[in-house]
């Protein structure tokens, strides 16, 4: 009896996945990035609390499902957004897999800073997080209008720091002993991108 | 007028730009309902001091989609109008300017220009405006002067777009790129 409605109630919940509808905002090959959605927060709450990947996003603080809707509540009217995120979403596997998006958006000085995170760790080392920022960069550029991109790398995510340089990403500066990750001070490498270097890069491909 | 410190924004030559003051509140709404004054500024719903407030009431956004200052007049220390940025498009970073010369013996006295081109700079140079517009009615003769001398220039004429004491009039459409007001300003 007892297995019986386990097996029912597993089958409701694939119906639930199944039901849910995906928005892509930016098409590309192996993910598209969508626009997020309610229902995956218990997802988004499993990925900011895996000791693996908050270690490389540096989240100090457990993270409860609350204060994650509150990330994905629509803000009032006419106020400008502050960050943008978006759904890394797999294709084939038709899965989410991660976030990517744009913190600390300075409107006026046009800059913001970029955030990128594989929550499935299964999925790392597989270019996906260069594809994403691919297309979150050209969007930050060609449709945001912002002058500059950068993001802050702690030194022993030695994976993010070549994925920014492969971007074309240059380093501005190192923050010494800038951020408290398992038990030790690490330097925090600056990466700057600006529209003007963005354009020329890609004239020459 | 009592006496008291005045929070320079923008420093001007006869004017300078500074915040709304809330002791200013009923001076403002004189503005706003005085006949003459608001012929040109097209309100013709009467405002009430309540509404004027709504002005000064602290926004809790970090990017305002309008921006005030009061046009003090240096010499005679007192307030002569307000100006603004407006419907600031953040995005597409375009604004509109608004100015009021609510005492209307400094009018003729170019001053209107010279706070054009504050707020202009401003719009500019500090808050990394791309496009900014004015609406000026056809019969406000004083205001396109004013904007043309700051170097804007006619984009599109809305045709009777404005409906003042019984007569419909043209609005037209004042645009000024950053970087011909730079080209300009060399």
């Amino acid at each position: 009896m007892v297995n019986i409605i386990m097996t029912e109630e597993n089958e409701k919940k694939d119906a639930k996945e199944e039901k849910i509808e995906v928005f892509p905002f930016i098409k590309g090959e192996t993910i598209d990035l969508v626009a997020e959605n309610s229902k995956w927060v218990e997802l988004i709450c499993k990925w900011n609390n895996d000791p693996d990947v908050r270690r490389y996003s540096r989240n100090t603080w457990p993270q409860t499902i609350e204060e994650i809707k509150k990330w994905s509540e629509p803000s009032p009217r006419d106020q400008m957004k502050e960050f943008i995120d978006l759904t890394i979403y797999h294709k084939a596997d038709k899965r989410p897999i991660g976030l990517i998006g744009f913190g600390h958006i300075d409107w006026v000085g046009r800059k913001a800073n970029i955030f990128a995170m594989i929550g499935e760790s299964e999925y790392w080392g597989k270019g996906i997080v260069g594809e994403a920022s691919k297309l979150v960069i050209e969007y930050g550029f060609n449709e945001l209008n912002f002058n500059k991109i950068y993001a802050g790398i702690y030194s022993p995510n030695e994976r993010s720091l070549r994925a920014a340089e492969k971007l074309g990403f240059v380093k501005e500066g190192i923050f010494k002993e800038e951020q408290y990750v398992d038990g030790q001070y690490h330097d925090v490498h600056k990466f700057a991108l600006f529209k003007k270097d963005w354009i020329k890069s890609k004239e020459k491909k | 007028m009592i006496e008291y410190q005045v929070a320079v924004f923008i420093r001007g030559e006869t004017i300078d730009l500074v915040p709304l003051n809330s002791e200013h509140i009923n001076l403002y709404a004189k503005w706003e309902n005085k006949p003459n004054v608001r012929i040109y500024a097209r309100n013709i719903i009467p405002k009430t001091v309540e509404d004027m407030k709504k002005l000064l009431e602290p926004s809790k956004d970090n990017y305002k989609t309008e921006i005030n200052f009061e046009v003090w007049h240096k010499k005679d220390k007192k307030p002569l109008g307000f100006g603004e940025v407006a419907n600031i498009n953040w995005y597409l970073q375009m604004g509109w300017l608004g100015l009021i010369i609510g005492e209307s013996e400094y009018w003729g006295q170019k001053i209107g220009e010279e706070v054009t081109r504050l707020m202009v700079e401003y719009a500019f140079n500090e808050l990394n405006l791309f496009k900014i517009y004015a609406g000026i009615t056809s019969a406000n003769i004083g205001s396109w002067q004013c904007a043309e001398k700051n170097g804007f220039t006619r984009e599109a004429v809305f045709k009777k777009d404005a409906y003042v004491n019984g007569k419909y009039f043209d609005v037209f459409i004042y645009t000024l790129f950053k970087e011909d007001w730079l080209k300009i300003k060399k």
